[in-house]
């Protein structure tokens, strides 16, 4: 197999040590934002503001670092990087904006 | 690359030019997914937030603990994807080979998750009768379609691994893409169904 011309063994043993550490990152994140999630079935508890917000903001970070990272988009092109933004952007808002502020959803 | 050389001035080798992982036509597909699935997660907190009471109990009785369970077994099979990547590209063919299989005994994995959360839920009387979980069946229904599929390109990605006439580092990068968009979008998933409640 030829691998490119470009490799270069230093770079991608920076990758390596940045995918693990991303991949600590996200999963602290998950169990951070189950945390902030109400308990059991027979917990009654909403989410608050503050909580829902805390929430949307790891899912919009957890997001963007498995794009940014995985996905390799931080080294892809700009219009990528910024649809891929936009989209995450308008999503993130759009779910939260929609679960704090729809009239009776709290 | 020395370390001097590097501090301040990030160098930009030609590995680090900008490039489009994969190709174009992968990249297609996954922004066209994207789209939809938003489109989709944004319908569902619509009619969320026009039932809450219901929505909000029904997802009460969700098992959170898989969902977790599940969230850190794609994010792992993710990271075992793309050191499958660099592998490939240091010309390790056969890591690359264990890494991807092991991204998909992590697809497996999941799947036996959510056939069993499945099972347990209709078992207990969760229905699509429920609007709740008529979402929450759907999405999470299309979801592992789309996880099957990958599994299918990892299968083709790893082929292209033992074929010594292949083993283009392309179709590697594209099957790679392909399984973290569905990390992505499970992300998102667990967020609204499991979390935001």
């Amino acid at each position: 197999m030829t691998t490119p011309a470009t490799t270069d063994k230093a770079l991608l043993e920076k990758d390596r040590r940045a995918f693990l550490l991303v991949w600590i990152a996200l999963s602290a994140a998950t169990v951070l934002a189950w945390l902030l999630a109400p308990g059991e079935p027979e917990s009654s508890a909403d989410l608050g503001w503050g909580p829902a917000a805390a929430i949307v903001l790891l899912g919009l970070v957890k997001c963007r670092l498995i794009i940014r990272y995985f996905m390799e988009v931080r080294h892809a092109p700009r219009w990528l990087q910024t649809a891929t933004d936009a989209w995450l952007a308008v999503l993130w808002i759009t779910l939260l904006g929609i679960y704090l502020f729809w009239p009776g959803s709290q | 690359m020395t370390g001097t050389a590097t501090r301040g001035t990030p160098r930009r080798s030609p590995d680090r030019d900008r490039r489009l992982p994969g190709d174009i036509d992968m990249w297609v597909m996954v922004l066209g997914d994207l789209f939809f699935f938003g489109c989709y997660f944004v319908t569902y907190m619509v009619f969320r937030a026009l039932s809450v009471e219901e929505f909000s109990a029904a997802q009460r009785h969700l098992n959170i603990g898989i969902g977790v369970t599940n969230t850190v077994i794609l994010l792992t099979s993710s990271v075992f994807a793309a050191l499958g990547v660099i592998a490939v590209r240091e010309g390790a063919l056969k890591k690359a080979e264990r890494l991807l299989l092991a991204t998909g005994a992590c697809g497996v994995l999941f799947t036996l998750l959510k056939v069993h959360e499945w099972h347990s839920e209709i078992t207990q009387g969760y229905t699509i009768q429920d609007e709740f979980f008529s979402f929450y069946y759907v999405l999470t229904g299309v979801h592992l379609a789309h996880l099957v599929l990958g599994l299918l390109i990892l299968g083709i990605a790893v082929r292209e691994l033992r074929d010594p006439r292949g083993r283009r580092p392309g179709i590697i990068e594209q099957s790679v893409l392909f399984w973290h968009m569905i990390d992505l979008l499970w992300v998102v998933i667990f967020a609204i169904l499991y979390l935001m409640r």
